[in-house]
């Protein structure tokens, strides 16, 4: 009679755990992201790449009316795989953002941006996009 | 017996090489010194450099060396605008100084000689400086003075006639290289890592130099090593009221140095100096360019430029934040390097600059 | 001397002014039969003024036009005449057009002008015409035609569209990778003239022809490109010695396509990327051009300048004048058919700044 209890309350116990597991595990599964949230974050990422795309093609960002496409169409030659990189022009290593700034204050004659002003990632977002598929080469003149 | 005399020879051989390893090395900022594979570099050549550097003899009025315009208390410099020869005869150009021309790629503002060797020989048969008609008073001298005999055989194993103008060349280039300079209160701050080296306003004035005053991109800095010029031309608006402003005084001046050679056209007449690199390559693009110098000990060689026509750093960053213009208000050289412009720096940053400027001293030859 | 290959192109086409090797000896190299007629004209373009406010025009591109003008009043002897490419205002505004005619003024010489599409689409060559002169001409010097062309026009349904205003359709043309761009082209009315005009001209004559855009099809995104240029090659082809001098692309770039020679100039504002460096899309750099020394942007007049044309046996050897950066010559070779890179031809002589883009 007793072992037959001490079998139900076995039992019971593994049907607990397992089933606090089966919920756990579901609820593990629910956190993960799936197609829709891709297609969310790829939207994000992309009005992020068109405001970016505004700006480089904006008269105002300098001080002179000169606009970044004007040299650089459709972003080409600022070769944004090569950094980090000795930048000739500043004497030292550094990332695309301090050469985005080299060039907003020099052929721009404007003000620099900080690395995680809104303006700057934006023009990174789109100057990056612009050159993708292009394999990494950091360091590359 | 054998081992120890053995393990003697090899310690001394270690510390030979020590030695002239710590004698030859580059100094903290500084690259390794350029050694052309058929000049090594000696302490026998060091001292028969030496003595020819400060020779008098060599000049026609026995009164003008080397180190007449190369001072050694005068940063290797004269500290006059225009270096004078015999007789206090004015050439037209400051004399660069000749800590770290080893770093140089081209000798002269004009890069008319390639290197320390072949410049060397040039200021002896320029009528405005040594005055010689040719090299024979030289060889003359250095082929029969008997300190010359023992130097030269010593230095080239060569001595009495078998002593040339390239010995002589050799022995002035190797001297010259050893006259270099790091390890000023800038390399200690940027490479040695103290932060203490530099005071704060030179500290400022390092940030002017690579940003806003636009200075690094031709008084080059790198990660590791500093020659403060990038071995280029530029026409940085200098004496530009000096320059041909048409044709007619061009092709004037190019008559100038095709008659008398580029040496003595550009020393004796201050319009054909004003051809710069023009006046060696014939290029349109160069004219009125003249080489980056470095500025590595700038503080001990005033007057600046290749006219010594600035005369103090402060007026040299003047000259610069107007764009390449004495004053604001001159007009614009069509001629301009394109990397000359405006800075519209504030008189704090100029001033932080010229302190920047000022940490750029070596300490073995700072004024004392 | 010896001329063998490497000398002939290294010497072909020297400067005027401190020649290394006597001219007549560069003559008979290119087997050239009437030295009599062989003359020098100047080429200045794409200056692209651009206006800020008040008094104020964008400096870069002032000095750009300014110092070309200074180099070439100093070219010596003298060029029998100069071209301007095309675009010489950034947005076609009447002070741009102002200012750099101001500027052209100091230039020493006679000058022929071919207009840009930044010239052209504010007010549709109107300023132009009344400032300057006739959008496409012709003309003869020392037994060669020259013609001008105005191939910049594009489809009648994009231009006269209905735009907000005359600024945004010309905003629309100054953008060179504008999505929604339309392509260059010469149009039936000018094929038509240069028919007409081309009838009269012997077709033993030499044929040079100016336009802004390549009159060739090298890359449509930023208009390397003209639309019918297959119908205006068809016209040069009767002609044995034919040349295409354009503007518009900003970089060192020539091809030969059958008789035609075709070269670009460079211009005196700012420098192009080379087509290719913009992956997300094909493109039809002639495989002849070595590419110009790469630029570097600190220095403002890096892959800009000018040239000068020495017309040989009727063919051209093209001189740019790059300051801070390297002069470089592209020489017709009568023997090979080809134009060539006067040093860098062989792929074994480029360096570094011509291959590391």
């Amino acid at each position: 009679m007793e072992r037959k209890s001490l079998n139900l309350k076995a039992s019971l116990l593994v049907l607990l755990i397992f089933s606090a597991v089966l919920a756990m595990s579901l609820s593990l599964r629910a956190k993960e992201f799936n197609q829709e949230d891709l297609e969310r974050w790829d939207n994000e990422f992309m009005s992020v790449v068109m405001e970016g795309e505004k700006l480089f093609h904006s008269p105002s960002l300098g001080n002179n009316k000169v606009s970044c496409d004007q040299c650089h169409p459709n972003a080409a030659n600022t070769h944004p795989e090569t950094y980090p990189k000795f930048q000739q022009q500043l004497g030292r290593v550094v990332s695309l953002f301090e050469m985005v700034n080299w060039c907003l204050q020099n052929p721009l004659e404007g003000d620099p941006l900080a690395a995680d002003d809104p303006e700057m990632v934006a023009l990174l977002a789109y100057i990056t996009y612009e050159r993708r598929g292009v394999p990494l080469e950091p360091g590359k003149h | 017996m054998d081992r120890k005399y053995k393990f003697i020879l090899q310690c001394a051989a270690f510390m030979a090489t020590l030695m002239s390893c710590i004698v030859f090395a580059a100094p903290l900022g500084l690259p390794p010194v350029p050694i052309p594979p058929d000049n090594p570099i000696t302490p026998e050549k060091v001292e028969l450099g030496d003595k020819l550097f400060h020779d008098k003899r060599f000049s026609s009025t026995g009164e003008v060396s080397c180190a007449n315009c190369h001072d050694r208390a005068k940063g290797f410099s004269d500290a006059l605008p225009v270096s004078e020869g015999i007789n206090k005869l004015k050439g037209t150009r400051n004399a660069p100084t000749v800590i770290n021309a080893v770093y140089l790629k081209t000798q002269f503002w004009d890069g008319r000689e390639p290197t320390l060797e072949s410049q060397s020989a040039q200021p002896f048969i320029n009528p405005v400086e040594m005055g010689l008609q040719n090299h024979d008073p030289i060889l003359k001298i250095v082929q029969n003075d008997p300190e010359y005999l023992k130097l030269f055989e010593r230095a080239f194993g060569k001595s009495g006639s078998e002593v040339t103008m390239v010995e002589v060349e050799q022995a002035l280039a190797t001297f010259e290289r050893t006259l270099i300079g790091g390890n000023s209160p800038f390399d200690r701050y940027f490479y040695g890592g103290d932060k203490t080296a530099m005071s704060p306003a030179a500290i400022r004035g390092l940030d002017v130099f690579i940003n806003q005053g636009r200075c690094v991109s031709c008084h080059v800095i790198e990660q590791t090593q500093a020659l403060f010029t990038d071995n280029r031309f530029h026409m940085i608006g200098v004496a530009a009221h000096q320059m041909p402003k048409d044709l007619g005084e061009l092709s004037a001046a190019v008559e100038h140095v095709r008659q008398k050679g580029a040496d003595i056209a550009v020393l004796s007449d201050p319009k054909t100096s004003s051809l710069g690199r023009y006046a060696v390559t014939r290029d349109l693009t160069e004219i009125g360019a003249f080489k980056t110098p470095t500025l590595r000990n700038i503080e001990l060689s005033a007057p600046y430029m290749h006219d010594g026509s600035i005369e103090t750093l402060e007026e040299v960053v003047i000259f610069y934040n107007n764009g390449g213009r004495v004053n604001e208000t001159d007009p614009v050289p069509e001629l301009l390097s394109g990397g000359i412009r405006p800075l519209n720096l504030t008189d704090e940053q100029q001033s932080d600059l010229v302190e920047f400027l000022k940490a750029l001293t070596s300490p073995e030859f700072a004024r004392q | 001397m010896k001329i063998d290959r490497r000398t002939f192109l290294k010497t072909a086409g020297t400067a005027l002014v401190g020649s290394a090797l006597p001219v007549s000896l560069v003559k008979v190299a290119f087997g050239a039969a009437d030295s009599a007629r062989d003359f020098t004209f100047g080429y200045i373009s794409d200056a692209h003024i651009q206006y800020i406010k008040g008094k104020d025009f964008v400096r870069n591109w002032d000095m750009g036009l300014k110092r070309s003008i200074m180099e070439a009043n100093l070219l010596s002897p003298r060029p029998d005449f100069f071209m301007f490419g095309g675009d010489l205002a950034q947005l076609g505004m009447k002070e741009e057009l102002d200012h750099g005619l101001d500027i052209m003024s100091s230039l020493r010489g006679e000058v022929h002008y071919v207009i840009g599409e930044h010239d052209y689409y504010l007010d549709l060559g109107e300023y132009w015409q009344e400032k300057i002169g006739p959008l496409y001409y012709s003309f003869d010097h020392k037994g060669v035609h020259f013609v001008v062309l105005n191939s910049i026009l594009t489809y009648d349904g994009w231009t006269h569209k209905d735009w907000d205003s005359p600024m945004d359709r010309m905003k629309a043309m100054a953008r060179l990778d504008n999505p929604e761009g339309s392509p260059f082209m010469v149009g039936e009315e000018q094929i038509a003239w240069l028919r007409k005009d081309l009838e009269k001209v012997n077709k033993g004559t030499p044929l040079c022809v100016f336009s802004h855009s390549p009159l060739q099809k090298i890359f449509k995104g930023w208009n390397f490109w003209t639309e019918d240029a297959e119908k205006v090659q068809a016209l040069l082809k009767p002609f044995r010695k034919a040349t295409v001098i354009y503007g518009h692309v900003h970089q060192v770039q020539y091809n030969q396509i059958g008789n035609i020679t075709f070269h670009a100039v460079m211009a005196t504002a700012w420098p192009w990327p080379y087509p290719e460096s913009y992956r997300q899309a094909a493109s039809c750099l002639p495989k002849l051009t070595v590419h110009m020394n790469r630029a570097d942007p600190f220095f403002e007049r890096d892959a800009t300048g000018w040239q000068y044309i020495n017309v040989m046996d009727g063919k051209a050897a093209m001189h740019y004048q790059l300051p801070d950066n390297e002069n470089r010559s592209v020489v017709y070779n009568h023997r090979t058919g080809y134009p060539e890179d006067a040093k860098y031809q062989d792929y074994a002589d480029r360096v570094p700044p011509q291959k590391h883009y």
